[in-house]
C-alpha cells in the first residue's frame, strides 16, 4: 500500500540511508574478531551522509513526504511502517551523520589497538542505525521501538570496558533511567493510541491533524500524554532528576561520549518533542520549561565543581539540554533545535579534544608508569605548550559553548534566550524568573568552560613528570584525530548557520523550521540580550583566567558546598538509598512473603491435610476398623464360651445329652 | 402282691446307678458296666411289662434279644477300651481328649 | 492431518518401549525424528492455515476439523451420554500448537546429556508430546480433560525421577496443585454436561462449542444464562467461571496459586523445566481463553476488574521475587510469574490489541523462556551451580554463552525489535485502551503493569552485570575454569533458531496477528455483547 509515491528513488534513498550502518553492524556481528579495521563502519556512515544530503536537498522546504506500508493488523486498527520526511527530519538526517563521520574517523586511531575493537565498530553502527531509523520513522510506536534501541546500542557502549565494575555499573544505570523513561513513552502511546485510535504521525500532528481538528479533548489525558512523552525525553535527554546516568555513562570510551552522549542520542528527547510538539497544551509546556530550566541551572553549578575532564563537558551537555527543553517549552523549538545542531558541533568537538587530551595522558601514564587519572584536571596545566592545536580548537569549541559572538553557539543561545525573554514578558514577573536563569546559567557556564581550559592548557604543569623529562610522548593528535576536530571546529563559526554573525533571526535553519511564535517579538532585546550575555561572558572568562590560569585561586576548593556541587548534591547517594535499596528491600520482602506467607500457606494447607488425615487415620483404626475388630472379638469370646462344651470329654456330652433329654421329659410331662 | 410299680422302681434305681456310674466314673471299664446297669434297667422293664402280652411274650423275646446284644456290646466295648488303653496308657476318659478343638 | 499430529508421539513411544535397551543410543534419534515430523507438519498446518476464519464458537470455523463420535451410551432416564473425538485449530490455537512442537524440539535437543534410563525418559517425554498437542487441539470438553490429565503424569515422572536434589518434593507439589485445579475442573465440566444439549440429537453433550451457544442450554440448567441459578447468593456462571478459571489459573500460574513453579523448575531436569516454561504454563493461558471467556464471557466480563487485578499483582509480585533471588533458575521461575502477568492482564482487558498481545506475549514467552532455562542449564551441565554470586566475569570464560545471554536477557526485558516488547507493548496498549471501550479495566492497571517492565529490566540486567562482566573471579576457582567451556556446536544449534524466531516475530509480528485477529475479534465481541 503506497500512499502518493512521486520520488520511488527517494524511499529507497530513506531505506539505505538508515540500513547501511545496519548491514556495516550485521558485517562486523558475522565477522567477529576478524574485522578490526572499522572500514565498513566508516563506509556505511558516509555513505549515509552522501544519502541523507539528497534527501535533505529534496526535501528542505517541500510540503511532508510520507511512505506508509501497513505491518500488521490489530482488531479493527492497522499499524503501518512508514517514513515521514519534513524540515526536521531533514536537518537531523544530516546531522547525525555529518557528526558521525569524524567520531568514526577519529575513533580509527583513538581505539587504535583495543582487544574489543571489533564489537566496537559494531556497537557504533547499530548506534547509527537505530538512531537514523529514529529520525526517519512516521509512526510513534516505531519510534519506540529505536528509541529503545538507541538506548540499547548506548548501554552496549557505555559498558564496552565490560571488566570495569564501574563501568558496568553505569550502562546498567544508563539503561534502567532510559527504561523509566521508555515507560513513560509507552504510556504516552497508550494514551494516544486509546485517544485516537492511531499512532500515525502524519495523521495525528500535522497540520490538519487529528490534534489540530480536536477542540474539546479531555484536558487531563492530554496533560498526561504530553508529560509521559516529557518522562522519556527527560530520561534520553538527561533532564533533571533523571540526568543521573550521563555522568556515569562517560565511563565509555570518548569518541562515543562525544558522539552519543554529546551529540546525538541525548538529543533525541528534544527530537522526540519537537517531531510531537502539537500534543503539548499549556500545562505540559509549562511543566517542560520549569523542568528544563532547574536542569540548566543545577547541572551548571556541578559542572562547576567537578574535576575529571569529561564529568565537566557532561554536566555542560546536561545543562544545554536544559536550555533546549526550556526552548520546546516556551513554544519555540525551532530555537531548541537550532541549539541542538550548533550544541552538537562544539559538543562533539569539545569532547574529541578532550579525548585527545585523555589519550595524551594515558600515553604519559604508560610511558612513566605512573599511578594517576588521567581524567583529572588536576593532574594537567600548560598543556598547550605540547598541543597547541588542540588547546585552540578546544577553546575554540568553550568559546561557543560560551555563546561567545562570531560563534555559532552564540547564534542560537541568543535566539532561545530572546525568545524566552519575549515569551516571559507576556506572562508575568513570576516567568521573567526562566529567562533570567537561563543568563545567569551562561555566564556560569562561560566560567567553567574557561576553567577546563586554562587548568588543562595554561598555567605551569603540575606533574612532576613534565619537568625534567628530556622526551615525553605527549604531543599533537595524528592526523586521523586531528583533521576530524578540525573540521568540527569550522562548523563551530557563525557562517555555516547564518551569513550575518550578530543576528539568527536571518538563520536558513529558523526560517526553515517556520514554527510560529505564540508570543510576540521584542526587538529592543535583539540588541540587549546578546551585549548583556557577551559582558557577562567576558568578566567570567576574565575572572576565571585570574583564578585558574594565574593560579590565584580565592575559593577553598574542600568546601561543603564545592564538594557537595562535585557530588551532585549528593542525589546518587539519594537515589541508590532511596530507590535501589528501597526497591532491593521490597524485593527481598516479597520472597520472604512468598517463602513464608503464600508458599507458607501452602505448606501450611498442606499441613492441615496431613493433620487431618492423621485424625482419620485415627478414627479409621480405632473407630472405624474399631467397630469391626469389636464384632469379630464378640464372636471370638462368644466362640470360646461355646467351646467349652467341646471338651472331649465322652461323659460331659453324656451328661449334656441325658441332661437335655430330662429337660424335655420334664417338659413333655408339665406341660 | 408285688405290683408292676415296684419293678419299675427296682429299674429306675439300677437305670439312675447305671447313669452315675457313667458320669462319675473315671474309668472306662466302670463306664462301661454303668452301660449295662442302665441295658439291664431296660430289660427288667421289658420283662416286667412283658406279662401284659400273655400271648406272644414280646416283652421276653425282647429281654433275650436285648441282653444278646448287651453281651455284643460289651465284647465290643471292651476290645475298644483294650485298645484305647494300649495307645493311651490310661483308660480314663478324661484324659483321652484329641476330638478336643 | 490433527490426529497424525497429535498421536504421532505415541508411536514413537511404542517403538521406544519396543526396542531393547541394547539400542538405547537411538532413542533420542526416535524422539528427534518424531517431533521433527510433527514440527513439519504443525508448519504445514501453519502454512495452509486461512487466516480469514473467525474460529472460536462456530463449527464450521476451525479448521483441519475431525469430527466423530466417540462414546455413544444410552443411559435411560438420564439420557444419552455423547462424548465426541472432536479436534480442530483457529487461530489462537494455531500459533501455540506450532510453538509446541519447536519447544518439544528444543527440549529433545537439550536431553541428549541424559544418561539415567533413557528408554523411560523418552517414552514420557514423547507421551507428553501427545498430550499438549492434544489440549491444544481438542474442541470436546471430555478430550480436553483426558489431554489435561494425561499430560500431568508423564510430568510427575519427569520431575520426580530425573530432578534435582529435592525432586520428589517438587514433583509432588506440582502434580497435587496440578491436580486440584484440574478436579475443580471437572466438576464444572459435569455441570456444563448436564446443563448443555446437543441441538441435534438431544443428548447431553460434552461439545465445547455447543457449550459456547446460550441458546444450548437446558431452559432450567444449571448454568443457563436464563436460569438464573445462585447459589450462596452468587450466580451460577460466576461460580462456574471462577472454578475454571482457578483450575487454569493454577496452571498459569497467578499469585498466589504459583508457588508450585519455582519450586518444579528449579528441580526439574532442563529439558523439562523448558517444557514446562514454554509449554505448559500456556496451556493455562489457552484454556482461559478457549474455556474461561468463551463459555461464561457474560461472567468474564464481569469478572475482568479482579482477573486484571491478579494480572498485575502476578507482574509485579513476579518480578520483585525475581529482583531478591540469588538462584539463576529460580529467578528465571519468578520472572516467568511476572511475564505470564501480562498474558492475564491482556486478555482481561477484553480489547483485540490486549487478547492478540497476550496471546504473542505467550508465544513469546515460550521460546524465550526456553532459551532462558536452556541457558541455565548449560552452565548447570559444567559445574553444577546456579548460585549468581559464584559467578562474576563469565563473559572473558564464554564470551559466546554471554553473547547468547545477553541477547536472551534482552529480549526478555522487552527490547524493541523481539517478541516480547510487541507482546507487552501491546498488552499496556490494549489494557490502557479498555476503558475507553468499556470492560472494566481502569487504566492505572496498565501503568502498573508497564512498572513490571522496567523491574524486568533491573533484574535481567543486574544479574547480567553481576554474572557476565567485571573481573572473572569464580566461586569453584581454576577447576571451574576448566570446566566452563563455551557453547558446543549442538548447544548453539538449538539456541539460535529460538532467539532467531523472538527476532523474526519481533520484527514481523504479522506472522502471528494475521491467524489471530479472526479468532481475536470474534472472541472480544462474543464478550463484549454482554457490556
Amino acid at each position: 500500500m503506497l500512499a502518493a509515491t512521486p520520488h520511488n528513488t527517494l524511499l529507497y534513498a530513506v531505506i539505505a540511508t538508515v540500513c547501511l550502518p545496519l548491514l556495516a553492524f550485521i558485517y562486523q556481528a558475522v565477522k567477529g574478531r576478524s574485522a578490526q579495521t572499522g572500514i565498513p563502519s566508516i563506509t556505511a556512515i558516509i555513505g549515509s551522509l552522501l544519502l541523507a544530503s539528497y534527501i535533505a536537498v529534496q526535501v528542505w522546504n517541500q510540503p511532508p513526504i510520507h511512505f506508509q506500508y501497513s505491518w500488521f493488523t490489530l482488531g479493527e486498527n492497522t499499524f503501518y511502517i512508514g517514513i515521514l520526511l519534513n524540515n526536521l527530519t531533514a536537518l537531523m538526517l544530516v546531522l547525525v551523520p555529518l557528526i558521525a563521520v569524524p567520531v568514526h574517523i577519529y575513533s580509527t586511531a583513538y581505539m587504535q589497538g583495543d582487544a574489543g575493537i571489533h564489537r566496537y565498530w559494531m556497537y557504533l553502527s547499530l548506534f547509527c542505525f537505530a538512531m537514523l531509523g529514529l529520525l526517519v520513522v512516521d509512526n510513534l510506536l516505531l519510534m519506540y521501538i529505536f528509541w529503545e534501541l538507541v538506548g540499547f546500542a548506548s548501554y552496549l557502549l557505555i559498558g564496552f570496558w565490560y571488566t570495569r565494575e564501574s563501568a558496568v555499573q553505569a550502562n546498567k544505570k544508563a539503561f534502567l533511567i532510559n527504561r523509566i523513561g521508555d515507560l513513560g513513552f509507552l504510556i504516552g502511546i497508550a494514551i494516544i493510541f486509546s485517544e485516537f485510535g492511531t499512532l500515525d504521525l502524519h495523521a495525528l500532528f500535522s497540520e490538519n491533524g487529528l490534534l489540530s481538528q480536536m477542540d474539546n479533548l479531555s484536558s487531563t489525558w492530554l496533560t498526561a500524554a504530553g508529560i509521559a512523552f516529557f518522562i522519556g525525553a527527560m530520561a534520553k535527554s538527561a533532564q533533571f532528576p533523571l540526568h543521573v546516568w550521563l555522568p556515569d555513562a562517560m565511563e565509555g570510551p570518548t569518541a562515543v561520549s562525544s558522539l552519543i552522549h554529546a551529540a546525538t542520542m541525548v538529543a533525541a528527547g528534544v527530537f522526540l518533542l519537537a517531531r510531537i510538539f502539537p500534543l503539548f497544551n499549556e500545562h505540559a509546556l509549562l511543566v517542560i520549561s520549569i523542568v528544563g530550566t532547574l536542569t540548566a541551572c543545577t547541572a551548571a553549578c556541578f559542572a562547576l565543581a567537578q574535576y575529571d575532564i569529561k564529568k565537566i563537558l557532561a554536566y555542560s551537555t546536561i545543562s544545554q539540554l536544559g536550555y533546549m527543553m526550556v526552548g520546546v517549552g516556551i513554544g519555540a523549538y525551532d530555537t531548541a533545535i537550532f541549539h541542538l545542531l550548533t550544541h552538537a558541533f562544539f559538543k562533539c568537538l569539545l569532547f574529541l579534544a578532550a579525548g585527545a587530551v585523555i589519550h595524551e595522558m594515558q600515553h604519559l601514564k604508560q610511558h612513566v608508569q605512573g599511578d594517576f587519572d588521567p581524567q583529572d584536571l588536576r593532574n594537567m596545566g600548560g598543556l598547550k605548550r605540547w598541543m597547541p592545536k588542540t588547546a585552540i580548537l578546544m577553546g575554540l569549541a568553550s568559546l561557543a559553548l560560551a555563546g561567545f559572538p562570531l560563534t555559532s553557539g552564540f547564534l542560537s543561545k541568543d535566539a532561545l534566550i530572546i525568545s524566552t525573554f519575549e515569551w516571559a514578558s507576556e506572562r508575568g514577573l513570576v516567568y521573567q524568573l526562566i529567562p533570567a536563569l537561563l543568563i545567569l546559567v551562561s555566564i556560569l557556564t562561560a566560567f567553567y568552560s574557561a576553567r577546563l581550559i586554562f587548568k588543562a592548557f595554561f598555567g605551569e604543569p603540575r606533574l612532576p613528570y613534565f619537568h625534567g623529562v628530556e622526551k615525553h610522548p605527549v604531543h599533537e593528535p595524528g592526523a586521523s584525530m586531528l583533521w576530524p576536530m578540525v573540521f568540527l571546529g569550522i562548523c563551530c563559526l557563525f557562517p555555516l548557520f547564518s551569513l550575518n554573525p550578530f543576528s539568527s533571526s536571518h538563520s536558513w535553519i529558523l526560517s526553515g523550521l517556520a514554527v510560529p511564535h505564540s508570543f510576540a517579538a521584542i526587538h529592543a532585546l535583539h540588541l540587549l540580550i546578546p551585549s548583556m550575555l557577551v559582558t557577562g561572558t567576558v568578566l567570567s572568562i576574565t575572572l576565571a583566567w585570574k583564578w585558574y590560569a594565574q593560579d590565584k585561586y580565592p575559593l577553598n576548593a574542600q568546601s561543603a558546598l564545592m564538594l557537595a556541587a562535585e557530588k551532585q548534591f549528593y542525589i546518587n547517594e539519594f537515589n541508590q538509598r532511596i530507590w535501589v535499596n528501597g526497591i532491593l528491600g521490597i524485593a527481598k520482602g516479597a520472597y520472604w512473603l512468598d517463602r513464608h506467607i503464600v508458599d507458607g500457606l501452602v505448606q501450611l494447607f498442606a499441613g492441615c491435610v496431613q493433620y487431618i488425615s492423621k485424625v482419620s487415620s485415627w478414627v479409621d483404626t480405632h473407630i472405624v476398623d474399631g467397630l469391626v475388630n469389636g464384632l469379630a472379638a464378640l464372636t471370638y469370646w462368644l466362640g470360646n464360651i461355646f467351646r467349652q462344651a467341646q471338651n472331649g470329654k465322652i461323659q460331659s456330652y453324656f451328661l449334656a445329652a441325658f441332661f437335655t433329654l430330662f429337660m424335655g421329659l420334664l417338659y413333655l410331662i408339665f406341660s | 402282691m408285688i405290683s408292676i410299680t415296684h419293678f419299675l422302681i427296682v429299674s429306675a434305681c439300677i437305670f439312675s446307678l447305671g447313669i452315675y456310674a457313667i458320669l462319675a466314673k473315671r474309668n472306662a471299664i466302670m463306664i462301661l458296666v454303668g452301660i449295662e446297669l442302665i441295658i439291664n434297667a431296660a430289660i427288667l422293664n421289658f420283662v416286667a411289662f412283658g406279662r401284659y402280652d400273655k400271648i406272644h411274650y414280646g416283652g421276653q423275646v425282647f429281654a433275650l434279644f436285648a441282653m444278646v446284644l448287651a453281651a455284643a456290646a460289651v465284647a465290643v466295648g471292651l476290645a475298644i477300651i483294650l485298645n484305647v488303653y494300649r495307645h493311651y496308657r490310661t483308660i480314663n476318659p478324661d484324659q483321652i481328649t484329641d476330638l478336643k478343638d | 492431518m490433527l490426529s497424525l499430529l497429535i498421536f504421532l508421539p505415541l508411536l514413537a513411544t511404542a517403538l521406544i518401549l519396543a526396542l531393547p535397551t541394547s539400542y538405547r543410543n537411538s532413542y533420542k534419534y526416535i524422539a528427534l525424528v518424531f517431533t521433527g515430523i510433527q514440527f513439519v507438519l504443525a508448519g504445514y498446518a501453519y502454512m495452509q492455515f486461512d487466516a480469514s476464519f473467525t474460529g472460536i464458537n462456530q463449527e464450521a470455523q476451525y479448521q483441519f476439523v475431525e469430527h466423530l463420535p466417540w462414546i455413544r451410551l444410552d443411559l435411560g432416564t438420564i439420557g444419552k451420554l455423547e462424548i465426541d473425538y472432536f479436534v480442530g485449530i483457529d487461530g489462537v490455537s494455531l500459533p501455540l500448537l506450532v510453538l509446541s512442537a519447536f519447544v518439544m524440539l528444543m527440549a529433545i535437543g537439550s536431553s541428549w546429556n541424559i544418561t539415567k534410563s533413557l528408554k523411560g525418559y523418552y517414552a514420557l517425554l514423547m507421551v507428553l508430546n501427545m498430550a499438549v498437542m492434544g489440549i491444544f487441539c481438542a474442541l470436546d470438553f471430555f478430550l480436553f480433560y483426558l489431554f489435561y490429565e494425561v499430560m500431568l503424569l508423564p510430568l510427575y515422572f519427569l520431575i520426580g525421577i530425573w530432578g534435582g536434589e529435592r525432586r520428589e518434593y517438587a514433583a509432588l507439589k506440582f502434580f497435587i496443585y496440578t491436580l486440584l485445579g484440574s478436579v475443580f475442573m471437572l466438576l464444572i465440566i459435569v455441570g456444563l454436561y448436564f446443563s448443555v444439549t446437543n441441538p441435534v440429537t438431544g443428548a447431553h453433550t460434552f461439545n465445547m462449542l455447543l457449550m459456547m451457544d446460550p441458546a444450548n442450554y437446558a431452559s432450567d440448567g444449571f448454568f443457563s444464562q436464563f436460569a438464573g441459578h445462585e447459589v450462596w447468593g452468587i450466580p451460577t456462571r460466576m461460580i462456574g467461571f471462577i472454578v475454571l478459571f482457578f483450575a487454569f489459573a493454577i496452571k498459569i500460574p497467578i499469585v498466589p496459586l504459583h508457588t508450585w513453579l519455582p519450586d518444579a523448575h528449579v528441580e526439574a531436569p532442563t529439558p523439562v523445566s523448558i517444557i514446562l516454561a514454554g509449554i505448559l504454563l500456556k496451556v493455562g493461558g489457552y484454556g482461559i481463553i478457549r474455556t474461561c471467556y468463551s463459555i461464561f464471557p457474560d461472567a468474564g466480563l464481569a469478572a475482568g476488574w479482579w482477573l486484571a487485578l491478579i494480572g498485575v499483582i502476578s507482574i509485579l509480585y513476579g518480578a520483585l521475587n525475581a529482583l531478591a533471588q540469588r538462584d539463576l533458575k529460580r529467578m528465571i521461575a519468578y520472572s516467568s510469574v511476572s511475564h505470564m502477568g501480562f498474558v492475564l492482564l491482556g486478555i482481561s482487558s477484553m480489547t483485540a490489541e490486549g487478547v492478540a498481545g497476550g496471546v504473542f506475549q505467550m508465544i513469546s514467552h515460550g521460546f524465550l523462556s526456553a532459551a532462558l532455562f536452556f541457558l541455565v542449564g548449560v552452565i548447570y551441565d559444567r559445574v553444577h551451580d546456579r548460585d549468581i554470586y559464584h559467578y562474576r566475569g563469565l563473559a572473558q570464560l564464554m564470551p559466546k554463552y554471554t553473547g547468547y545471554v545477553a541477547i536472551t536477557f534482552f529480549a526478555s526485558l522487552g527490547l524493541p525489535g523481539f517478541s516480547a516488547f510487541i507482546g507487552e507493548a501491546f498488552v499496556i496498549i490494549g489494557t490502557f485502551n479498555a476503558e475507553s471501550v468499556g470492560t472494566g479495566i481502569p487504566r492505572w492497571m496498565a501503568i502498573m503493569g508497564s512498572i513490571g517492565i522496567l523491574l524486568s529490566a533491573a533484574y535481567l540486567l543486574w544479574t547480567l552485570q553481576r554474572m557476565f562482566f567485571g573481573e572473572t573471579r569464580l566461586y569453584g576457582g581454576e577447576a571451574w575454569s576448566a570446566k566452563l567451556v563455551d557453547l558446543t556446536a549442538r548447544e548453539q544449534l538449538i539456541l539460535f533458531p529460538s532467539l532467531a524466531l523472538a527476532l523474526i516475530l519481533g520484527i514481523c509480528p504479522f506472522l502471528v496477528f494475521d491467524n489471530l485477529n479472526a479468532s481475536v475479534i470474534n472472541l472480544v465481541a462474543m464478550v463484549r455483547q454482554y457490556i
